[in-house]
This record gives C-alpha cells, sequence and structure tokens, in this order.
C-alpha cells in the first residue's frame, strides 16, 4: 500500500529530523567546549559582558527550558546572530544558500549525467582494456582531495591559459543588464562544477557500471536476447531499469559528499556559498554560523534520503506493495 | 548423483580446479591486475614515507637565510624547491606523509573496531539489539560526515590526537552495516545453528565460528575507510584544521594555498604533498576495490 | 524435408586453463510438426544444444564444428544482426520456469508487447495489444492480469506467460528447456497439457529439454537422450521410454539406468546402481565409450574404442559395444 508506506516513511522522516536538531543542541549547546561555554568563560569579555552573553545565549536556564527555546526559535526560521558580522544568521546565510544550490545543482546534473553515462559505456564493454581503463580512472579521480582538484584547475586556468575566471561568482566591478549578469555568472560556475563534478562521477560510474554488468547476466537479459532485441534496447530498457535502482540508492550517500566537497571547492574558488561560509566560520569561529549550516546540511542530506527512498519505491515494483 | 538436480547445464566455474574461495585473499589481490598496481602504489608511497625520513631528517627551523630563498624552485640544494619561509620542500614532504598515515591508520583502527563490533554484536543477537543499534547507525549514517568532521574538529581542537577521533568516530556506520549484514546470514547457517543449540558460550561463537568469516569482509572494508580517512585528514588541514605542529600533507597544502603559491606558479610545493595524498589514497582503493571484486564476483563475472 | 538439423555440432566452454567441450558431434533432427525430446542428467549438454539453435550460447562458448539448419537457411556462422531477425520469428525459447525470466521491473504485457514491435514493426500498438490478450486467453491466464507484475505470478503463471510470449510472434520451432522445473505437480500437468494442445491445435514443431522422462513421453514423438555431450540414443519416445513387462525398452546401459532411475516410470525414487558417480571430466581427453565408468555391462573394449551407432529398428538407433554383432 502506497499511502501506508509513504505514512510509515514520513513519519521514520519526522524521528530523523527531530533526532537531527537534538543531536545539534547537543553538539553545540551541551557538551563541554561548547561554543556558548567557551565564550562565557572567554577572557575577552569583563563580568558584566559575560553575564550579558549568558543572558543572551539564555545560558541562565535550566538545559530543558534552554532546548525548548532552541527548538521554538528553530522553528520560526531563527537561527541565532552572529558573533562576526553582527546579524542574524538568517540573513548572513541569505544568498548563502541560493549560490550554494546553484553550484551543487549545475555539478550533481554533470557528476550524475556523465556518470551514468560512463558506467553504461564501461559496462558495454566490460572486461576489456576500455572497461578497465575506465574504472582505474574512476578510481582515480575518486582518491583525489576535492580543493586539490581544485588547486589544480586553478592553476591551469589561473597560471597557463585564462579562458574562464577561476575566483567569485561574479566579476567585481562589471555593470552589465540581466543577461550579462547571466552570462557572467555561468561563465564563474563552470570551474568549480567541473571540479565537483569529476571527483564524484567516479562514485555512479563505478555503481552503475557494476550493476549494470550485474544486471546483464540475470536470466531476463537472455530471454531479451532470444527475442532478438537489438543490443541497445536490452541494455537500456532491460538492464538499465534494474541497474538503476542501487544508483538511486546511491544519491543519498552522494549528496553527504558533495556537501563536503563544496566546502573545499567554494573555499579554493571563493565561490560565495554556505561551504565558503563555513570555512569562514571555522576560521573566525562564529559558532552560530557554523551550527546553522550544519544543520542544514544535515537537514538537506536527510530529505535527499527520503526522496531517493521514494524513488527508489516507485521504480522497484516489488518493494510495491510491502 | 540426483537425477532432480535442477541447477542449470554445465557451469564453467565448476570445472575450475581451484575454488575462488580457497585462494587467501591476498593472494588473489595481487594476481588481480588492478590489486597488484594498488599494492605496488602503496608500498612506494610506504617506503617514501616510512624510511625517507630517516635519511632526509626535516629540520622545521632551518629557515632560508634570504628572501631568495623563498618560494624557489628545485635546485641541487633542494630538490623540491623551497616552502613560503624557506624550508625544503621534499624533506617536509617526506615529513608530512608520516602524519598522514598516522591520522589515517589510527582513525580507521578506530572506525573499524567500533564498527565491526556494532555490527558483530547487532547481527549475532538481531532482535531488539539489533533494532537500536541500528536505528543508531542509521543516524549517523544519513548525518554529512565530512561537515560533521570539521564542525567536531572546530570544536574540540586540532591535534592529530583529536583529529584521529573525530575521523574515527564519524566513520563507522557503513562498516557496522555491512558487517551486520554478513553475519546476519552466517548465524543461520547450519554448523553456527547446532554450536548454539549445544550451549555455546555467545562470545566463543562469534570468535570461532563468525569473525573468522567475516575477516575478508573487513578486510576490504578497511581498505576503502582508510583511503577515506586519509582523505578526510586531508581536508580538514587543508581548511586549516590541521595540527599546526605536526605537519600533514594538506596542511602543506594549506599553506601553499594560503602564502600565495598558486599565483606565484609554485607548482612544486603544491603537485608533491597533492600527489602523494593521490598515490596513497589510490593505493589503498584499488586494493579495497579489488578486495571487494573478489570476496563478490556477481558483478564482474559470467558470461 | 526437416525443419531443424543439426549436424555433428560441437561447442567448446572456454574455462580457466583450457577448453571444455560440452557437446560433441551431435546430430539431431525435428521434422514440420514433430516434438522431439532432449533428455539426459545435468551437465550433459542438452541446454547447450537448445541455447546453440538460436546462437545464443554464453560468450565463453564457440561453436567449433557442425551445421545448423533451420527451415532451409544455415545458421552457424550468422551476424547477432542476422540472428536477431531469426530469433523468436523462427525459433522461439520458453526458459525454465525457475528461471527469473521475466524482466521484475516491466509489466508482463509489455514485455510481450515488444516481441510483437521488435518483429513486426507494422503492427499497431492497438492491435498488438489485442494479440497479447488473445494469447494470455489461449494459455489460461486471465487478460485482466496482463498488466502484471512477474512476482505477482505464481510460478504456473509465469511459465504460461513465458510460453504466451514464446508464441505471440508465431514461431515455426518452439525450443523450451525444463518448462517444468519447479512447478508443483498440478501447474507441471497443466503446461504439459497446454503444450500437448499447441502441438495438436497450431502443429507447433517443439524441442522440449528436460531431465523428466515422464514429460518428454507425453509431451514427445521422439526422444534423444545425450551423455556427457554425446548423444547415446535415439528414436520413439514410446519405444525408448517403454517398458516391456518389468524390463525397460530402451537400448542403451545409460537410458535404462535413467528410466530405472526415474520415480514417475518406476514408482519409487531409488536411484539405481547404475547411476552412481558423476559424468567424466570433460576437460581431459576422453577414450572409448564415455560411459563406462558407471555401467553396469562394462567390457574391455568399452574402455578403448567409442561404440559405433547401431540401428536397432527403423529410427531407433544407440551407441553401445553391446548391441554391435559380435565383437568388432
Amino acid at each position: 500500500m502506497t499511502a501506508r508506506y509513504f505514512a510509515r516513511k514520513f513519519l521514520a522522516l519526522t524521528a530523523t529530523l527531530y533526532a537531527t536538531v537534538t543531536f545539534n543542541f547537543l553538539l553545540f549547546h551541551v557538551l563541554p567546549g561548547s561554543p556558548v561555554e567557551l565564550l562565557a568563560r572567554s577572557g575577552h569579555y569583563d563580568a558584566a559582558a559575560r553575564a550579558q552573553l549568558v543572558k543572551l545565549f539564555g545560558l541562565n536556564h535550566s538545559l530543558i527550558v534552554q532546548y525548548v527555546i532552541y527548538f521554538n526559535d528553530l522553528l520560526h526560521g531563527n537561527f541565532g546572530f552572529s558573533y562576526v558580522y553582527r546579524e542574524s544568521v538568517t540573513t548572513v546565510l541569505g544568498s548563502a544558500i541560493g549560490n550554494t544550490v546553484l553550484l551543487l545543482g549545475a555539478a550533481t546534473f554533470v557528476t550524475v549525467v556523465v556518470g551514468v553515462v560512463l558506467g553504461v559505456y564501461a559496462a558495454s564493454k566490460v572486461r576489456t582494456a576500455t572497461d578497465t581503463a575506465i574504472t582505474v580512472l574512476s578510481l582515480g579521480a575518486w582518491s583525489m582531495p576535492d580543493f586539490f582538484t581544485g588547486m589544480l584547475v586553478i592553476f591551469a586556468f589561473g597560471v597557463w591559459v585564462h579562458w574562464l575566471p577561476i575566483s567569485g561568482i561574479v566579476t567585481p566591478g562589471l555593470v552589465t543588464g540581466f543577461w550579462g549578469h547571466l552570462w557572467d555568472v555561468s561563465r564563474h560556475l563552470v570551474l568549480p562544477t567541473l571540479t565537483l563534478a569529476l571527483v564524484n562521477i567516479a562514485q555512479f560510474s563505478l555503481i552503475t557500471r557494476n550493476s549494470l554488468v550485474e544486471a546483464m547476466v540475470e536470466d531476463y537479459m537472455l530471454t531479451a536476447r532470444a527475442k532478438g532485441l537489438s543490443r541497445w534496447v536490452m541494455l537500456v530498457r532491460h538492464a538499465l531499469r534494474n541497474a538503476l535502482l542501487p544508483v538511486v540508492t546511491a544519491t543519498a550517500l552522494y549528496v553527504g559528499m558533495i556537501l563536503g566537497g563544496a566546502i573545499q571547492v567554494e573555499t579554493v574558488f571563493s565561490w560565495p556559498g554556505m561551504g565558503l561560509l563555513i570555512y569562514n566560520s571555522v576560521e573566525q569561529r562564529d559558532y552560530p554560523v557554523l551550527e546553522a549550516c550544519f544543520l542544514l546540511f544535515a537537514v538537506a542530506v536527510i530529505l535527499t534520503n527520503f526522496l531517493s527512498d521514494l524513488l527508489y519505491h516507485s521504480l522497484d515494483p516489488r518493494v510495491r506493495r510491502t | 548423483m540426483t537425477i532432480d538436480d535442477t541447477s542449470g547445464e554445465l557451469a564453467p566455474e565448476a570445472l575450475a580446479p581451484v575454488g575462488r574461495r580457497r585462494t587467501p585473499l591476498w593472494l588473489a589481490v595481487w594476481r588481480d591486475r588492478m590489486g597488484r598496481g594498488g599494492v605496488v602504489t602503496l608500498a612506494g608511497v610506504l617506503a617514501l614515507v616510512l624510511v625517507g625520513p630517516v635519511v632526509f631528517p626535516f629540520n622545521a627551523q632551518s629557515f632560508g637565510s634570504s628572501s631568495a630563498s623563498i618560494l624557489q624552485g628545485p635546485t641541487g640544494a633542494h630538490w623540491l624547491g623551497t616552502t613560503e619561509l624557506g624550508q625544503d620542500v621534499f624533506r617536509q614532504f617526506l615529513v608530512g606523509g608520516r602524519i598522514s598515515l598516522y591520522v589515517g591508520v589510527s582513525a580507521t583502527v578506530i572506525a573499524i573496531v567500533l564498527g565491526a563490533g556494532l555490527g558483530l554484536v547487532s547481527g549475532y543477537y538481531a532482535g531488539w539489539r539489533d533494532s537500536i543499534l541500528m536505528r543508531i547507525t542509521d543516524f549517523f549514517l544519513v548525518l554529512p560526515t565530512l561537515p560533521l568532521i570539521i564542525v567536531l574538529a572546530a570544536l574540540f581542537g586540532q591535534s592529530i590526537l583529536i583529529t584521529s577521533l573525530v575521523i574515527g568516530l564519524t566513520s563507522w556506520p557503513q562498516t557496522a552495516r555491512i558487517i551486520r549484514s554478513q553475519v546476519l546470514s552466517l548465524r543461520e547457517r547450519p554448523l553456527v545453528l547446532r554450536v548454539r543449540s549445544l550451549g555455546a558460550r555467545d562470545g566463543r561463537i562469534m570468535r570461532v565460528h563468525i569473525l573468522p568469516n567475516v575477516a575478508p569482509l573487513i578486510f576490504a572494508n578497511l581498505a576503502l575507510v582508510l583511503s577515506g580517512s586519509i582523505l578526510a585528514q586531508a581536508a580538514l588541514a587543508f581548511l586549516g584544521l590541521g595540527d599546526p605542529v605536526q605537519v600533514s600533507w594538506g596542511t602543506m597544502l594549506h599553506n601553499a594555498f594560503n602564502s600565495g603559491a598558486m599565483s606565484e606558479g609554485a607548482w612544486w610545493y603544491i603537485i608533491p604533498p597533492g600527489a602523494g595524498i593521490v598515490a596513497m589514497v589510490l593505493g589503498f582503493s584499488l586494493i579495497g576495490n579489488c578486495m571487494d571484486r573478489v570476496l563478490n564476483p556477481l558483478g564482474q563475472d559470467a558470461r | 524435408m526437416n525443419l531443424l538439423e543439426i549436424s555433428e555440432l560441437s561447442v567448446d566452454y572456454g574455462v580457466s586453463g583450457g577448453t571444455v567441450r560440452a557437446v560433441d558431434h551431435v546430430s539431431l533432427f525435428v521434422q514440420e510438426g514433430e516434438s522431439v525430446g532432449i533428455a539426459g542428467e545435468s551437465g550433459c549438454g542438452k541446454t547447450t544444444v537448445g541455447l546453440a539453435v538460436p546462437l545464443l550460447l554464453p560468450r565463453n562458448a564457440t561453436v567449433s564444428s557442425g551445421e545448423i539448419v533451420l527451415d532451409g537457411h544455415s545458421l552457424v556462422g550468422r551476424s547477432e544482426a542476422e540472428m536477431n531477425r531469426l530469433r523468436w520469428k523462427s525459433v522461439a525459447f520458453v526458459f525454465q520456469g525457475a528461471m527469473n525470466a521475466l524482466n521484475p521491473v516491466l509489466r508482463i504485457d509489455r514485455q510481450i508487447r515488444e516481441a510483437i514491435t521488435r518483429h513486426e514493426p507494422e503492427v499497431s500498438k492497438a492491435a498488438a495489444t489485442t494479440r497479447v490478450m488473445e494469447m494470455f486467453d489461449f494459455v489460461g491466464v486471465s487478460p485482466t492480469r496482463a498488466k502484471s507484475y512477474p512476482h505477482e505470478f505464481s510460478g504456473g503463471m509465469r511459465q504460461r506467460a513465458m510460453i504466451a510470449m514464446a508464441l505471440v510472434c508465431r514461431p515455426r520451432l518452439l525450443i523450451a528447456d525444463e518448462p517444468t522445473t519447479a512447478l508443483d505437480v498440478i501447474s507441471q500437468s497443466q503446461i504439459l497439457a497446454l503444450l500437448n494442445r499447441l502441438r495438436r491445435d497450431q502443429g507447433l514443431s517443439l524441442v522440449m529439454i528436460s531431465h523428466d522422462l515422464a514429460a518428454i513421453k507425453r509431451v514427445c514423438d521422439r526422444v534423444v537422450v545425450m551423455y556427457a555431450g554425446v548423444v547415446v540414443e535415439v528414436g520413439s519416445s514410446h519405444e525408448v521410454l517403454g517398458t516391456q513387462g518389468r524390463r525397460a525398452r530402451a537400448a542403451h546401459p545409460y537410458t535404462q539406468a535413467l528410466i530405472q532411475a526415474h520415480p514417475d516410470l518406476r514408482g519409487e525414487r531409488t536411484l539405481s546402481e547404475g547411476l552412481r558417480g558423476h559424468p567424466p571430466d570433460l576437460s581431459t581427453p576422453l577414450v572409448g565409450c564415455r560411459f563406462a565408468d558407471r555401467c553396469p555391462k562394462v567390457m574391455a573394449l568399452c574402455r578403448t574404442t567409442p561404440p559405433p551407432t547401431t540401428e536397432i529398428s527403423p529410427g531407433h538407433l544407440a551407441a553401445c559395444h553391446l548391441l554391435s554383432s559380435g565383437p568388432s
């Protein structure tokens, strides 16, 4: 029953989200060495200022009350106050979220399309030199730290050729209309996107290849061949549909990976997104911003997991009735 | 010979003289082209990193005497040039690899012990213990690992000990999942059921009948967790969360990036530590990938 | 003229450390409208012969000698593209019921329809759908279930759907590989009845590969008994699988042993003394009769010389030294 399945999944989603928020609270507000405690003990502040801080962060309340206040604030979209920017975290996050979504969206598109195509190609050449080469190259790309790949790309495009911008999201001081702006942003988007995609393509190409190879020796593939279907129809209609199921599962893992990658790539390319924000708040110990970014990242992964579960469910008729 | 044997036709694999399972794992890895490539790559890196610093000791205090020796390209005296502080890149590279390896290995040990232990207990006892443990595992599985590691490192500190702990304590869920599902099927084996019904102690059954059977799986996982840990450490160090005293490859790249080595075109400062990380991670990945294929040949062989 | 004529067919499998000849100079024929069974233990090469006809052998297998002539067309050596046009149209396959022969993520009607659209692209989708429904009706599955997924069907229904799929392009020849294996007794009987009805009503030519001698006897006009990659006995199934009093009428000791070991023909599920042991290892060169090691009536001659084929009665042939008139 689909409705019941959905209800069950939704309940699990709610529970996980709740656990995440609680985990976040524990991490930043309760554990010894938590930022607020550090701040309150910090020598930078005199007694009066410290007392004010304690009050501002509600440390004078019991943990339970703090927890309730924290929870209530979150529900109202209040992530606290940035030490560094002297603004509400929500304001600080504002444009960064959009920029990160843009980068991740572009990178995911490239990653999935190229990864799956490469995997299908490798599987169609299974156990040939091409197949081995694709596997080795994929593992090689996987072994590159995102930031190092970014540095190499910057090296190539900053030192040798100057085809594309290597830093930021717009050319400073460039005043153009809407289309000009769009073109400018697109040009800035290319290198960070490719860097992020390059490292993550491997994951998709390897999984696609392996599950396709697995699917190709299934009995129903012999039936398909006996029916006289063309190689392409066999591969796409019969094998790929089965092989994509593990790929869908891998997406959840991928999101966790690419968020880690985004922090590095945004740092290297000075892309003003949440990754760069995390880097800056780590450097300046701006904990409220760090906390908000981590919470949003975690929620993003959890939601993607939920969606990939639903997608899997709709793709595989065998699990649809459970 | 049973006549109602329905198992297909002549299976060429069945006729192969040696069963796949009988070959020891390390030998199977060595026979595989990619596996051997991984072993050779790794052996090279390890030799460089473990023996190198003995032959070419690094002295952090030996700064360049003049500004001319800062970010200087390779020369006879400095084979891989100098850093922004005028230190010898080659010698720092050799020492830095040790730190990367050290953190990677200790984090992996923590992750594997935790993951395999939890997986073993969870899969063996099944029931409510399994449910609770797997809920917790799934929760940590969905948390984005690197952001979590960054947050923890930012909160708790940057010494290599804390870095190892942080990476180790966040990298176990996948291992726990894999080991658990294997143990779940092992515990239903007739032999285990019989030994159990005879009243053998759980600890002994796990040690004698279960652990040896999941050991190859643990090894395959070990290689993959290792490469992940080394990458995580590198990312932390690059983001400025590395141990400032114990310079690793990631720290070198952090220093290079922030000292303008990129715009100076100081490739000698960037390529060696980066290539070191890639080679080390690739070595472990190739071996892990190969073990995976040996243990689970379905995806690779047949027809 | 024979619809299918296989002559001197040999198939080699490449395995680590050499090749294994799974089928060794096998010859057999199927006449128009005739039904022929291939019997033998698993591993004797019967499925390989079946798969060889539409050239569906696994990658590590090669046809190293022989001819396969189907409806006047020689098949060996044809390209994959040429074969694709002949497959299902000239020769369709029904795979073992226990197998995962239907794609689990596609609806069954679509899997059947795609055979029509592949071979008769001029047929409209509506017409193809009608034909699929008719086929469902014909094999005894309610057409309302056509849009199901394979896992929603029982084993017997899946096998009926498989037969519907095999018949939808009106093939000249149907090859059924263990069509009743792994089905319950009632489904087995129903599937056999369905195959018999197809033969009677549609004049279908059939090759049925099975280790189930009772099934072969029920459906097939003639039977080919294979052992270790060679044909040991051929004849009308009535004659080869029949009994005379308590004695089997089969001429070859292997066939006799098979019949005696068979529960449905003897009532009891006891393995005959003669069938102890395993078929020989095909990766080593074999001298003499391949059954010699397990044969209860083995003679010195059997271990040195391959047995000649002897005609016992018109159409009934067997390869055994016991049948040769006097020591040759």
